[in-house]
């Protein structure tokens, strides 16, 4: 057995309702997003680049896509020998199964599995963030402060506060109080939902958690608190690059038609910073005489024979002759029939719309599914 | 258990192709945007199923190495079979019909013997289509005839020099040789019994420097051989020329579907690129492109590989840009074939034919 400084446990298993349509089939952290990537891909690839190679993610809501696109990790190089992708899904146990009820208790079920690398930190982490981060930087602050608990904490803007987790600090950043959504924050250092414990203090917060009544097995809520009220060293770590949270139907959008934006501050062309994804292998995609694309990302496998405008056509997707995609969403493979106008809309992995027929208007976000749509 | 084993040789080259294979062999040509020539044959191998392929390397084998690597992205990383690199002669072949240099199958015997398998599909490193190879190892396992050659129908009066085969009524060779035109072209694979490749072997240990093709002409008469037809398309690659036709050819929707459909995929090295980036202004009609790009000018009837940057007022028409190139503002650029990362400054003009295409050589700049 080799020890691992730091191993990371990715939070995966919600249900991610606020995105309706899109994870009826499929969980959260598996959900399209930039083209070409998972929501997972960013976090993941941020600990590949962060050297931390062991990462165990914690499965529960219709894993299977997921399962499938995390494979033994070889696309993100994390086919580690020791080490490397691990799938946590509830299990059994002699005295019966559970779920997991909350995000401090999946890692409470999986102490085993973190105690087998001997991890002297522990770095929590959410699979439905866009953002380029350095944990190592985090980590050494961690050190530095002799910190029990770091929170990756972002600036948000004062009137934007209360939407928050709201982190309150000292001079020294040491983190004086923890309150979800405050009616009237005292800060604006937003919780990003990041988190590097020392081991042995969250291991023992966990085994005091579980057995407490009453409690919700969550970080925000619990153990949080908890920790504040036992006056253990806490420290909020300031994260000044770009971080989005899209896991809302509005922000999920929102975030990806920034993307086209040429001084977008989230940079996929930047070659030297290295976004891993686990693509199937497409051929490269086709504009036909009659297609025309302007203002978009397009990825392998599309094929294009109609009018393309300010969107998005993840791999794999159509659009026929004189269809028009504006301001649009495609995910893998899915087809605008011909004739078809689609506007403002995200159209679902594998769901197509009619020919002729006319989808989505300026004024809402459409969500068509392979079954159901919506409007946000 | 699959009883075909694979062998792809890499081991020759082309003239024609000007700079373009100056530094790698043909086997490692870029094509269709994220494909090696190469591609086609592993995939098509794989595909059908067969789970032993050896590689028959030539001198220059940096770009294929650096391609298949340990074979993961075929499924070729396996402990029980797998890629196998089979190191070939220092000199390969020049000569445009000849792929399969016996000293290099002489050379790298243990292979062939240790095979686990009855036959050995043999496969040129530049076959450009999709085949499917299970009917044609059913028809050569059931005909019970040592040799199986695939070969393709000709149009009448079409000019290709190359091996034509001369068939009985029952598919049977009775004999091949070399033309510049004819009716069944030989596509430059075969499928051989183990046993007669060993016999071949010992025979003729003492004369490597021939095709194995010669060989197998000579022991022709003395040996049942079949032949298999492959009604598809294929993509000649003998020089800049055919390659540039080729490259072309994928602008046409029939051909791009039979030769990448989608549940028969011609699998390469993948590269985690962004998708592609069209800004303001972009106009592209007709052309393959791929993830990486960022297109800001013109694009007609071409062919792009990942990363190519084609700027503001930049037009491109009937050109294969390889991956990293740079057009930049107000350059035009038609019928040209630029090998990887070159950089066409601004306002520079070059045009070549139809028939033959400028070739700017890699890392140039312009």
């Amino acid at each position: 057995m080799r020890k691992k400084e730091c191993v990371a446990m990715l939070l995966a298993g919600g249900q991610g309702s606020r995105l309706g349509v899109l994870t009826e089939k499929i969980a959260k952290p598996a959900v399209s997003f930039g083209g070409k990537y998972r929501m997972i891909d960013f976090s993941l690839s941020n600990c590949v680049n962060s050297g931390i190679d062991t990462v165990g993610v914690l499965v529960q809501y219709k894993p299977t896509v997921l399962n499938r696109y995390l494979g033994t990790g070889a696309a993100w190089d994390l086919d580690a020998a020791w080490g490397g992708v691990h799938i946590l899904p509830p299990f059994a146990t002699q005295t019966g199964g559970e779920w997991y009820e909350g995000t401090a208790d999946a890692i409470y079920h999986n102490i085993d599995f973190i105690d087998e690398y001997d991890p002297d930190y522990v770095l929590i982490l959410s699979g439905d963030h866009l953002y380029q981060m350095d944990y190592n930087l985090m980590l050494d602050f961690h050190k530095l402060m002799g910190s029990d608990l770091t929170v990756a904490v972002k600036t948000v803007p004062w009137e934007e506060a209360s939407r928050f987790g709201i982190m309150s600090v000292d001079d020294e950043m040491r983190i004086t109080r923890f309150s979800e959504k405050p009616k009237n924050p005292d800060s604006n250092l937003a919780s990003m939902g990041i988190y590097i414990f020392s081991w042995k203090v969250l291991r023992a917060a966990l085994l005091a958690d579980h057995d407490m009544p009453g409690s919700e097995h969550d970080y925000g809520k619990n153990i949080i608190p908890t920790l504040l009220s036992q006056k253990k060293n806490l420290f909020a770590y300031v994260f000044s690059g770009y971080w989005k949270d899209v896991g809302t139907i509005p922000s999920y959008y929102e975030t990806q038609m920034e993307l086209l934006d040429d001084n977008a501050e989230f940079k996929l062309h930047d070659t030297r910073m290295h976004i891993f994804s686990n693509l199937h292998d497409h051929s490269s995609h086709f504009i036909g005489k009659s297609g025309h694309v302007e203002h978009s990302m397009v990825c392998n496998g599309c094929e294009i024979e109609g009018v393309v405008e300010n969107s998005i056509l993840s791999p794999g997707a159509i659009v026929e002759a004189g269809a028009l995609v504006k301001d649009s969403i495609l995910l893998p493979d899915s087809v605008v029939g011909s004739g078809a106008v689609v506007e403002r809309t995200i159209l679902n992995e594998r769901a197509s719309i009619a020919p002729g027929s006319r989808v989505g208007s300026a004024d809402k976000i459409t969500v068509v599914g392979e079954s159901s749509t919506m409007e946000v | 258990m699959n009883r075909t084993i694979g062998l792809i040789s890499a081991n020759y080259t082309f003239s024609g192709y000007d700079t373009l294979t100056d530094e790698r062999p043909v086997a490692s040509m870029p094509f269709g945007g994220r494909f090696r020539l190469l591609d086609f044959p592993l995939s098509n191998m794989v595909n059908s199923r067969i789970q032993t392929v050896g590689l028959i390397t030539p001198y220059f084998y940096r770009s294929i190495m650096d391609h298949v690597g340990a074979g993961k992205e075929w499924d070729l990383d396996r402990k029980q079979g797998g890629l196998y690199i089979l190191p070939g002669a220092a000199y390969g072949f020049r000569d445009p019909n000849a792929r399969f240099l016996f000293r290099d199958i002489l050379r790298n015997q243990t292979y062939f013997r240790r095979g686990d398998g009855d036959y050995f599909l043999f496969s040129s490193g530049t076959l450009v289509a999709n085949i499917d190879y299970e009917p044609m190892i059913a028809q050569h396992e059931i005909q019970g005839r040592g040799v199986t050659f695939l070969y393709k129908k000709m149009a009448p009066g079409q000019k290709h020099n190359g091996f034509y085969l001369e068939l009985d009524d029952s598919g049977a060779v009775k004999s091949m040789a070399r033309a510049d035109s004819g009716e069944n072209l030989f596509l430059n694979s075969f499928i051989i019994d183990k046993s007669l490749l060993l016999k071949l072997l010992r025979d003729y240990e003492a004369v490597g420097h021939m095709d194995l093709i010669e060989i197998l002409l000579e022991v022709l008469p003395v040996t049942p051989m079949g032949s298999y037809r492959f009604n598809g398309y294929v993509g000649f690659m003998r020089g800049k020329q055919e390659y540039f036709r080729s490259s072309m050819d994928l602008l046409r929707n029939e051909i791009r579907q039979e030769l990448f459909p989608r549940d028969r995929q011609i699998i390469t090295k993948i590269h985690d690129a962004p998708p592609a980036l069209y800004l303001p202004g972009s106009r592209v009609r007709n052309s393959v492109m791929t993830a990486g790009s960022v297109i800001e000018g013109r694009v007609d009837d071409s062919v792009l590989f990942r990363g190519v940057r084609i700027e503001k007022g930049a037009s491109v028409k009937n050109c294969v840009l390889m991956e990293g190139c740079v057009i930049e503002p107000g350059a035009h650029l038609e019928n040209v074939i630029c090998d990887k990362a070159v950089t066409v400054t601004a306002g520079t003009i070059i045009r070549g034919t139809d028939d033959s295409p400028c070739v700017l050589p890699k890392g140039g700049v312009i």
